[in-house]
């Protein structure tokens, strides 16, 4: 019987109902490519068919690369897709950009997925007295065009236009264009994640509202403030690169890292120093520093005595870890970096401008460029304004260029009402989401991989984007639909060859599209010069030390994997283990230890969140290293029309979370005080990767005092005086093995995996996802173990309550040369290579799971269901042309696990026997190596005591797992290098 | 008092003739399995265009790789575009009825339907490239396909049948130049010059399960 089958005859034992149509829906979404014909039997007919004259340089069968690029809030992501048979099936990031290396995030990386998404609009809709009828563009062409027409007279009076905002040349000049012949049109940009405060703050202190680039590469100190500059920042791969490498103990002088923030980040986890505290508290922490600093530059005083004397700042590890900080900047002063994250007022920004300004930072390791026109703008307003208007009958017609406002716009501004009184309103969206739900028309939105463009990258390179396939359906980007409002009958791909390449020649134009960027269209630095200002005095609850009831803060976090909500239905992203909280399909609200027990909140409970007079009903989790008194909640969940995956009120499928846009108002969009948090007797089961309840007490010790040897960190101080790596080694004796020696090949493969680099991004996870048809499971599965990645993240927590620090540990098949899964199973179905690969033989494997058992690693992953069956079935192809067809896909009733990418060695192998040469170090990369962008990952042949993973493995830093156990695993892991401070408190380290 | 029932007089023997017969059918169940039939040697299906081997490489002499051009660069030997077709066939039978499919392809751009002779299992990753460019000739796997009207399949394509060669390769192996020769024969034992081009190019295919399922 099939897995479906079982499911939809059988009670659920747990979850709604609608977990139903999720799951098979799942099924679909995250299953592999089985070619139609049945595989293993020849009596099944194949057909060929080639075409009717191949293009030029294309070998079927083959993959071929293209760079392009994807924007979101307005950064372009440089990218170089393969595409297989003209299909695009995995991205990665562009080499050429090379601070990148080839590194791409795991959200731009899954945007693949939504291009083969069923949900993905296939049509344009309208919608007539409350009934939708589906469209062509052949209809809705003459007829907007003619209602353009009827308004031209009037100046386009009364039509506006919300659109996201972009950073594409190309859509510029369109803009200019249209507004040129409509000029009395109103162009409003929203974008729930816009970074305006930092602009603010650099208005404040400079007078423009210039961007920050920093430069990390010279810095000696960096402090973060409610930034997480590795995580959440639009420029994380290039930052995580430079970070990676100014933490390297051998590279030079190492950079110490100070982070202040309310819940762990990336950054938090990465830092040598961290400090828990309220978003809240930011302020009066910048402020009471930059007086220290002062007053350390100017060698004495005591202004800040006042300041340091109240509230939290007196706590004396806040104290310790203030001072501590001030004299370093000070001592490092040109050499260190203050920077703030987008959640923090513009007083914030500006004061890290004042001190970094002042420290003389500015040029050295952050630079000030000039990123878009240079105007005040609060965008949460000029929506409610827009609104407004509509309210009171000034614009009649509304025209949206995607985004999901209706779904993200502030609490307090009611879009949905305003959109029901216009007869005319439009959404060019990918989905027929919330928004386009409540417009009169739905127009679909081609994807980034299906249409021509251009975006600008953080440092303001213009990367081109181009189509690696035709639209799949009948979609247009939003440059063919402002080109056709022109009148402009030129094909996109001239427009944008016009706009970001002006007057090249056919030869330059190619060059930049191969290259998928214009040289040298990175912003110039600019200087700026400082004006005085005067900063508020903090308020007494921010400098509060204890904090109950109604003086808790909320804050919306941008989530790290649906970014403000836009992916939420991709399978492989809520599916995604969160790296901190590893909570995978939904969001929760974070609470530290300390503030749960005072609340009575437990893990798991359902809590009402009340702000502003507006409640919203989630399930609360603890989080060790959370600020006591600060509550966050992710933004992006609780879709209703994000479609089968993340939630679809119309078909019954439940949204995927909480929606905390639903607490979000104009005035705090970031984080707010004055929460009330009013628990229930409800609780749900939140699905998580890790922290399962272990059976006994007896466990939960056991793996708390192994920890430290698993994951092994040592401060920069030990490895200085400990040069041979015995600080961290733990001495086991020597026993025999009882099993022979396994082969040693000419070639041997080998991983390793430096602690000190992986900033747990989870890049590696959706890459190795992409790369070898790893299925999507569902909620349910997850909730029972079983999920399905081959390559996970373990995190540890280090220390007790707000204190505690998060360390990440990237675990996969570790190939072990003695491998216990070999020896237990009882049909050969895993087995061993000559070059040391721990090999899987599916159409061996009857499925008994010694091997699993028998793992130390636990990285075996089981097929409880056939997770492709339903991709199987006709009608599917288009959801099919995902998958990676050099891999195969695995069924139900099989055991699977990382191959160490067999695919790569093998084509790469090939590859270089063709040419008659031997394989170099670095031809052959697995899919999670290649996309790392701190190189923590690093894989070659052991054999070979030049290349990189030999110099790695003879490091002092080089440990393996659970040595005692003689194993001999090939992938060996390098200890973590803190370079905590020596005075600062006890959170460092 | 005999304990058993009466009808367990016959169990032994019952027994004793199941027990056989499962023998039988499990030994008449491998030798079907791998029977040459099973294999589907001999397979030659109709297709669309009656293309003639035996006149195009064996008659007019055209190397294999004029028309399959990516068999020493990629995995798969490629089946021509129509384009390869029409080098001649805008000269040359320009009339012909049993071109039409190839002619309305080149009008439409749709392509031409042929059906695969030769077709592995999905879980099998086999290379052309990778035994091309090592030495071993087309003929070895498809046959004096200069010889065949119609294109069938000669060997059993099993893994039995690979893995004899990928253990011991040398009888099999011919200087690169003469690959896509159909009538080439070692002018010694073949296994003696096998042996010094698999020395020289530093041949050992590998058995390991890897090499050809990942």
């Amino acid at each position: 019987m099939s897995s479906l089958g079982r499911h939809d005859s059988a009670a659920p034992e747990r979850g709604s109902p609608s977990d139903f149509s999720r799951r098979r829906f799942l099924q679909v979404m995250g299953a592999s490519m089985a070619l139609a014909s049945a595989s293993g039997c020849t009596w099944d007919t194949e057909e060929i068919l080639p075409f009717q004259r191949r293009p030029e340089g294309r070998i079927p069968g083959s993959t071929q690369r293209f760079a392009t690029a994807i924007e979101c809030s307005g950064v372009a992501s440089a990218l170089l897709v393969s595409s297989y048979d003209g299909r695009p099936i995995k991205i990665e990031g562009n080499p050429l950009r090379v601070q990148e290396g080839g590194a791409c995030s795991a959200r731009s990386q899954a945007a693949v997925l939504d291009l083969y998404d069923p949900d993905l609009s296939r049509g344009l809709v309208q919608v007539h007295e409350g009934v939708p009828y589906p469209r062509s563009w052949k209809e809705f062409d003459p007829w907007f065009a003619a209602e353009l027409a009827r308004r031209r007279a009037g100046g386009g009076a009364g039509l506006a236009i919300l659109a996201e905002p972009s950073s594409s040349l190309t859509q510029a000049a369109l803009r200019a264009r249209f507004m040129e012949q409509f000029p009395r049109t109103r162009w409003v940009e929203w974008e729930p994640l816009a970074r305006t405060q930092e602009l603010e703050g650099a208005r404040l202190a400079f007078g423009r509202g210039v961007r920050t680039l920093p430069r990390l590469e010279t810095a000696r100190t960096l402090a973060c403030f409610d930034a997480d500059i590795l995580g959440e920042h639009p420029d994380a791969l290039q930052l995580s690169r430079a970070f990676a490498r100014r933490r390297d103990p051998d590279g030079g002088e190492v950079l110490r890292t100070w982070v202040f923030e309310s819940t762990p980040s990336l950054t938090g986890a990465a830092a040598d120093q961290r400090l828990a505290l309220r978003c809240e508290q930011i302020l009066p922490l910048v402020l009471a520093l930059e007086l220290r600093v002062l007053e350390a530059l100017a060698g004495g005083g005591s202004n800040s005595a006042a300041l340091l004397g109240s509230g939290f700042l007196k706590d004396p590890e806040v104290a310790a870890t203030l001072e501590a900080l001030a004299q370093e900047l000070v001592a490092q002063r040109g050499r260190s970096l203050l920077i703030a994250g987008p959640r923090q007022p513009a007083a914030v920004h500006a004061l890290l401008q004042r001190i970094n300004s002042r420290l003389g930072n500015v040029g050295s390791t952050l630079l000030h460029v000039q990123a878009a026109v240079d105007e005040a703008r609060d965008p949460a307003a000029e929506l409610a304004q827009l609104v407004r208007e509509i309210e009171a009958g000034a614009i009649d017609a509304l025209l949206i260029l995607g985004g999901n406002p209706v779904y993200d716009a502030p609490a307090d501004v009611d879009l949905r009402r305003a959109l029901r009184k216009l007869a005319l309103s439009a959404h060019l969206g990918h989905y027929r989401d919330e928004t386009s739900r409540a417009c009169t028309w739905h127009l679909p939105r081609a994807h980034a991989l299906e249409s021509w463009g251009d975006a600008r990258a953080w440092d303001g390179t213009v990367c081109t984007i181009q189509p690696l396939i035709d639209p799949l359906y009948e979609r247009r980007s939003v440059i063919e639909l402002l080109a056709g409002m022109c009148a402009i009958t030129v094909s996109a791909r001239e427009l944008v060859r016009a706009a970001v390449a002006g007057s090249a020649d056919e030869a330059q134009w190619r060059r930049i599209l191969h290259d998928g960027m214009v040289p040298g269209s990175a912003f110039v630095a600019v200087e700026c010069t400082l004006l005085d200002f005067e900063v508020e005095a903090p308020r007494a609850r921010q400098l509060a030390l204890e904090v109950a009831n109604a003086q808790l803060e909320l804050v919306f976090a941008a989530d790290a994997k649906l970014h403000d909500g836009r992916s939420a239905n991709n399978a492989w992203l809520q599916e995604l283990p969160d790296a901190i909280t590893k909570l995978c399909w939904g969001n929760a609200a974070i609470f530290a230890e300390s503030t749960a027990r005072q609340l009575g909140v437990e893990e798991g409970m359902l809590v009402r969140l009340a702000l502003g007079g507006r409640e919203l009903e989630v399930a609360a989790t603890i989080l060790p290293g959370q600020a006591p008194g600060s509550v966050t909640l992710a933004l992006g969940y609780g879709r209703s029309g994000a479609g089968l995956v993340g939630g679809l009120a119309e078909q019954d499928v439940d949204p995927v979370g909480y929606d905390a846009y639903r607490l979000r108002a104009s005035g705090a969009l970031h984080f707010a005080g004055g929460l009330t948090v009013t628990p229930t007797d409800r609780s749900v089961e939140l699905a998580r990767t890790q922290d399962a309840p272990l059976i006994d007490a007896i466990g939960t010790q056991g793996r708390d005092e192994r920890v430290g040897e698993l994951l092994r960190v040592i401060t920069l101080e030990q490895l200085r005086h400990t040069p041979d790596g015995e600080a961290h080694a733990a001495a086991h004796a020597a026993h025999g093995s009882l099993f022979a020696a396994a082969p040693q090949g000419e070639v041997r493969w080998g991983m390793s995996i430096d602690l000190n680099a992986c900033i747990g991004c989870n890049a590696c996870v959706i890459a190795c996802q992409a790369e070898n048809n790893v299925p999507v499971v569902g909620r349910e599965q997850v909730i029972r173990n079983r999920e399905m990645h081959w390559i996970r993240l373990d995190r540890y927590f280090v220390g007790e309550g707000a204190a505690a620090r998060v360390r990440f540990q990237p675990m996969t098949c570790q190939h072990c040369e003695s491998a216990p899964c070999e020896q237990v199973c009882p049909v050969a179905a895993t087995v061993h290579s000559a070059e040391g690969l721990n090999e899987m033989v599916y159409n061996r494997c009857v499925g008994t799971r010694y091997c699993a058992n028998n793992c130390p690693f636990k990285v075996r992953r089981f097929n409880f269901f056939n997770y492709h069956k339903q991709l199987e079935q006709k009608g599917r192809d288009v959801q099919r042309m995902l998958y990676n067809p050099e891999v195969t896909v695995r069924s139900r009733g099989v055991m699977e696990k990382c191959t160490f990418c067999v695919q790569r060695i093998q084509n790469a192998k090939i590859d270089a026997k063709n040419a008659g040469r031997k394989l170099a170090d670095g031809d052959v990369t697995p899919a999670c190596a290649q996309t790392c962008p701190t190189h923590a990952i690093v894989f070659g042949d052991l054999a070979d005591e030049h290349s990189r993973v030999s110099r790695r493995r003879a490091d002092r830093r080089a440990y393996t797992m659970l040595e005692e156990l003689h194993i001999r695993q090939r992938t060996t892991y390098m200890a973590r290098v803190d370079n905590p401070h020596p005075a600062a408190g006890a959170h460092g380290g | 008092m005999n304990p058993f029932p009466k009808w367990t007089n016959h169990l032994r023997l019952a027994i004793g003739v199941g027990g056989a017969a499962v023998g039988v059918y499990a030994v008449a169940l491998f030798a079907y399995g791998a029977s040459p039939a099973t294999m589907n040697v001999g397979y030659a299906p109709q297709q669309p265009v009656p293309f003639s081997h035996a006149m195009h490489a064996g008659e007019l002499g055209l190397d294999c790789r004029y028309c399959h051009t990516t068999v020493e660069q990629g995995a798969r030997a490629a089946v021509p575009p129509t384009e390869t077709c029409m080098n001649c066939h805008q000269r040359i039978r320009t009339a012909s009825p049993a071109l039409d499919p190839v002619f309305s392809s080149w009008s439409s751009g749709l392509p031409v339907r042929w059906q695969r002779v030769h077709d592995l299992p999905d879980y099998v990753y086999f290379d052309h490239s990778a035994h091309v460019t090592r030495g071993v000739g087309c003929v070895s796997c498809h046959g004096r396909v200069d010889t065949m009207e119609r294109v069938e399949q000669q060997a059993p394509l099993s893994m039995g049948w690979c893995l004899g060669c990928h253990r011991d390769p040398t009888p099999f192996l011919r200087p690169v130049e003469f690959v896509t020769a159909m009538d080439w024969e070692p002018e010694g034992p073949a296994a003696e010059l096998g042996a010094r081009l698999a020395a020289e190019k530093r041949l050992r295919p590998s058995t390991d399960c890897s090499t050809c399922h990942r």
